[in-house]
């Protein structure tokens, strides 16, 4: 398998009030293409500030972070910027959708940051991943119009328009119902039959358990990491489907 | 008790954050002290009523005549004894209707004396004023019979300062224009009506009785008949005086005009009318920086409204009401207004005081007694009304904006990212209104600060250094014939002279003169111009009007000599270029008839004041002697030796030895006084504007970058979302810079536009005294100025949220 991101002896450490706090030590992992990654542990380990590294929304203090074999630990601000638009798709937990744009305004955003697209080009992109997340009728809406779960498939699209090369998602289910919870872990699913890559953080442990490769945390540091076989994967599913039955 | 327990929490909010206190308060005492002294200034300046009893309904009546030129003949400005007594006769609008004049008079002590503002006054004048003597009397009618003694009543001031406050002061004489005057009475202190009179003095009633020929010219105080409006009373009075002069025209053979009359309130025709327009005028400029400030000061609040949207919300969902919340969020701009209202009046309160003081000391026989500043109830009762609009504009609506949100969307931590769209539209209109307001100011601004430095700046062409004038008026009765004036006139030149301090001396007085040009080929007679003319009796060498070609005018061009004429170098150019102008003829229309002169010398340029704005006027002078064409009123100039002591005293000397009787209508000054006067009071005035200016410009600054600041901290998240997703630190600066610079261009632009409106109305005014390029030039300076300092005040907050990392500013709060 071709590795897609290469962390090697992160670290990230915060000054508050000249108080040291190490959220990051000494992480390294390697994410090959295709892969779907979960990232757990408690509250407070550190697994957002790893995604936040992950999408080059931050710098570690120290190690070196490869994409597609090129050290990105080191660049610009700009150019993490241009990574982040034509490489990295992020979902958040709060969905993050700005309220004065339009749905179709909101997915659109990371194409308007890469130079190169034509208007018809960015709206039938826009359209392709609307569609995909069953909310074109909906373009023409603004968030504050749509429930939880349809900003989330929303914010699903946004994450998808670029094409990314990985999409990171922090807590994507975490203020959703376990129906609309269902539907975008189904969403991931289906995305990563695909063939997308994903890393998600998330703190359920069944969700946790249908991605392929399941990355634990505890006090900054990874503390394990284990690959899910498909009838793992199938029974998570499963188990997820009866729930939501039962609820 | 919920009312104290918020204004204890306002309170305790306030201390929390004393750099915003700090800020908010300063903006606001700014603008609330500008406005407040601005307001009070011209209030006391122009519609006080008169600090006498029923001082408000004492009139002044001006006469205006409409068709000709004014010149420094002022007498077609005033009423004359015929005038008064004919309209006397048949009105029926005015109660009370009088006569005065207010000239100079000299009191004189054994070997020194000095000049004192006296008004000569008819009998019903005292009474007029509804104001008794403090001891003795005041002028009665017999005191107006020709051949009864000479009589005063003294100010109180006066009795003070020249006569030591002594007892006696009834039975005592002083020497009054080289006269023994008994004084009869002491007005109470402060009293120095009409304007700023030490002293009153009976008019003669045989002056009063003269026909329209001989008759001196008056000042008319008046006081409406009950139930008679001012228009009516004008309309009435006005037809009656312009049939009277139709009559004059046609038997003495006056400019064929129409004179009208105004009555207006004597604070009002001080400044000749204009009062309304400036109180309007300068009250916009002020109201427009408070305006800035209480945009600033709402906006300053609004952002600490939004900072506790949460608390806001929570509150309403405990179930506070929107009543309760408006009054919870409104104590802290409630407290920061009242104590910058109080603060504010307080500084006014000194400013008056100070200004008060200083102009006193600078102008301190010129004041008028009603000019006087102060904190008065007019100001505390503006201060009043400023505030609680302050609190409506700036405290009010950002705290009904606030109480009035979606608690459901503060409590929610969901879909956000974003200033509301209502609060975005708001920030950007309060921006473009910030741009507009001060562009606005900016550009006038600017533009009388360049005017300011015209005048200061003017090249006069003449030198007044130790150089000392008066004003003297030949009574007509005695000196009746063109060659009586000149020799009295010729006399007191020479006495003058005979001074061993004095250098030289000359008499002068200025026309506005109709000049006939169709001798020229470019015939423009059509246009019927005139020009500043000077009847000169003497030489103007020593006063810096110096001989260019040819030869001054002397005593040989005299009545019955051959008719001569000096003119301006500028004249000189203008109409034989390239050839000499000395022998040429010009046509004058001098009294109604056409005189043809000859040109005997050219001399070097001078600026009269008088036609500012007239561009031929401005430029060309002509001079004619006072010995072919005399008036008997003139001013007398006279140059000393520098150092000299008394210098006013020489002309006074002078004066009495050769007659007693003739009036001094201004009183012996240095002939650069009114000139620095002027050029002092456009320094001031440049300041003040470039102060206020530079004030509203701060204003403006610190509001465009708390505005600026306060829509990026608010869009700090979505800034974080648009960074996740790819967007570049230019992306984001691009963002704010394209939308503040959409403000800026809209505000620029209406102001701009506002600003050619006046200028073309300026323009014509003015007869092109700024050339054209000079707006462009005044406008491309503040479009740049102002676009810069606006951009900066964009950028920088800009800057500090886009360097922030976007993990941070996504979970900005």
């Amino acid at each position: 398998m071709t590795a897609l991101i290469e962390l090697k002896d992160i670290t990230k450490t915060f000054l508050t009030e000249e108080i040291e706090t190490r959220a990051l030590n000494s992480i390294n992992i390697t994410i090959n293409k295709g892969e779907y990654l979960s990232l757990s542990g408690q509250s407070g380990c550190g697994k957002s500030t790893l995604l936040s590294l992950l999408g080059l929304l931050d710098s570690p203090t120290s190690g070196s972070y490869l994409i597609n074999n090129v050290d990105v630990s080191s660049l610009s601000r700009d150019q993490r910027a241009k990574i982040r638009s034509e490489q990295i798709g992020f979902v958040f937990q709060s969905f993050n959708l700005i309220s004065d744009l339009t749905i179709f305004e909101n997915v659109m955003l990371p194409l308007t940051y890469q130079s190169g697209f034509s208007k018809k080009e960015i709206a039938e992109k826009v359209h392709d991943v609307l569609a995909k997340v069953e909310m074109s009728h909906r373009k023409d809406h603004f968030p504050s119009q749509l429930s939880g779960g349809q900003q989330q498939r929303v914010a699903v699209a946004r994450a998808l328009v670029n094409d990314p090369a990985i999409i990171l998602a922090d807590e994507p289910t975490g203020n959703l119902d376990s129906k609309n919870a269902q539907a975008v872990l189904a969403l991931f699913d289906k995305l990563h039959q695909d063939g997308a890559t994903i890393c998600m953080v998330t703190h359920d442990p069944i969700s946790a358990k249908r991605a392929s490769r399941c990355l634990e945390m505890f006090d900054g540091r990874l503390i394990a990491d284990n690959l899910n076989t498909p009838s793992h994967q199938k029974l998570a599913s499963s188990v997820a489907a009866i729930e939501l039955v039962a609820s | 008790m919920s009312v104290l327990i918020d204004i204890k929490y306002a309170l305790r909010l306030l201390f929390k954050a004393p750099k915003f206190t700090a800020m908010t308060l300063s903006v606001l005492v700014g603008g609330l002290t500008i406005s407040l002294f601005t307001f009070s200034f011209l209030y006391s300046t122009l519609h006080k009523a008169l600090p006498m009893p029923e001082g408000e309904t004492a009139l002044v009546l001006s006469t205006e005549t409409i068709g000709i030129s004014m010149n420094m003949d002022t007498n077609q400005n005033s009423l004359s004894a015929y005038e008064f007594r004919q309209i006397a006769k048949t009105q029926s609008s005015l109660d009370e209707f009088g006569l005065y004049e207010s000239i100079d008079a000299r009191l004189s002590f054994e070997d020194t004396g000095k000049n004192i503002s006296a008004t000569y006054v008819d009998s019903g004048f005292f009474r007029f004023s509804r104001t008794k003597a403090m001891m003795g009397r005041t002028i009665q009618q017999q005191d107006m019979v020709v051949g009864t003694t000479p009589v005063a009543v003294i100010s109180y001031e006066t009795w003070q300062n020249e006569l030591s406050g002594s007892k006696d002061v009834l039975t005592m004489t002083i020497n009054l224009n080289d006269r023994v005057t008994d004084v009869i009475g002491v007005m109470p202190p402060g009293y120095r009506f009409p304007g700023i009179a030490k002293i009153w003095l009976p008019l003669k009633q045989s002056q009063l009785n003269k026909q329209q020929n001989t008759s001196s010219y008056f000042t008319a105080y008046a006081r409406l008949k009950s139930g008679v409006s001012n228009e009516q009373a004008t309309k009435y009075l006005s037809a009656a005086l312009d049939q009277l002069y139709q009559q004059s025209v046609k038997l003495y053979n006056q400019p064929e005009a129409n004179k009208i009359v105004h009555l207006r309130s004597y604070p009002m025709d001080q400044v000749n009318g204009i009062g309304n327009t400036m109180f309007i005028f300068l009250n916009v400029v002020a109201w427009s920086i408070l305006a800035l400030g209480c945009i600033n000061v709402g906006n300053l609040l609004l952002a600490r409204s939004m900072e506790r949207q949460k608390e806001t919300a929570i509150r309403a969902a405990l179930g506070a009401t929107s009543k309760r919340l408006v009054s919870q969020l409104m104590w802290e701009g409630i407290i920061i207004t009242t104590v910058g209202a109080i603060l504010s009046v307080l500084l006014v309160g000194a400013a008056l005081d100070y200004t008060n003081i200083a102009l006193h000391s600078w102008m301190p026989n010129s004041m008028v007694f009603w000019w006087h500043w102060g904190l008065d109830k007019e100001t505390l009762g503006m201060a009043i009304i400023v505030t609680l609009v302050t609190i409506i504009l700036a405290v009010f609506l950002p705290a009904w904006r606030s109480a009035h949100q979606d608690i459901n969307a503060a409590l929610r931590d969901g879909t956000r990212g974003a200033q509301g769209k209502k609060a975005g539209r708001l920030s950007r209109l309060l921006v473009t209104v910030q741009v507009f307001l001060v562009a606005f100011l900016m550009l006038i601004g600017t533009l009388s600060g360049f005017i300011t430095q015209t005048f200061i700046n003017l090249e006069t062409g003449d030198d007044y250094s130790d150089i000392m004038r008066a004003s003297i008026n030949l009574p007509k009765n005695k000196y009746q014939t063109p060659q009586e004036q000149a020799l009295l006139f010729q006399a007191l030149l020479e006495r003058i002279k005979n001074d061993s301090n004095v250098i030289d001396a000359h008499a002068t007085t200025l026309s506005h003169l109709p000049i006939i040009l169709s001798e020229f080929d470019f015939d423009d007679s059509h246009e019927k111009l005139s020009i500043d003319t000077f009847t000169v009796i003497g030489n103007t060498e020593f006063s810096g009007i110096t001989l260019v070609a040819g030869r001054h005018l002397n005593r040989r061009d005299k009545s019955g000599a051959r008719k001569v004429v000096l003119i301006s170098q500028s004249m000189a150019n203008r109409y034989w270029p390239g050839e000499s102008a000395l022998e040429k003829k010009i046509t004058l229309e001098i009294a109604g008839k056409a005189e043809s002169l000859f040109i005997v010398g050219i001399v070097t340029n001078r600026f009269n004041g008088r036609s500012l704005f007239g561009k031929l006027d401005s430029e060309d002078e002509t001079y004619i002697s006072g010995l072919q064409f005399i008036k008997p009123r003139m001013r007398i100039y006279y140059k000393t030796i520098k150092g000299s002591v008394n210098a006013a005293g020489i002309f006074y000397r002078a004066l009495f030895e050769i007659d007693r009787n003739i009036d001094v209508v201004q009183t012996v000054q240095p002939a650069e006084r009114n000139r620095n006067l002027m050029r002092d009071g456009m320094r001031l005035t440049s300041k003040v504007i470039f102060g206020t200016g530079f004030f509203a410009l701060m204003l403006a600054m610190v509001g465009i970058y708390g505005l600026t600041a306060n829509s990026v901290a608010q869009r700090t998240h979505e800034i974080g979302i648009r960074r996740a997703v790819g967007a570049t630190d230019k992306n984001i600066t691009d963002m704010f810079i394209k939308q503040g610079g959409r403000q800026l261009l809209t505000g620029l632009g209406l102001a701009l536009l506002l600003f050619t409106l006046i200028s073309v109305m300026f323009n014509e005014f003015s007869e092109g005294l700024i050339p054209t390029y000079l707006y462009f030039v005044l406008a491309s300076v503040v479009i740049v100025s102002l676009s810069l300092i606006v951009m900066l005040a964009i950028y920088a907050p800009t800057r500090k949220a886009v360097v922030m990392e976007p993990s941070l500013a996504l979970r900005y709060e």
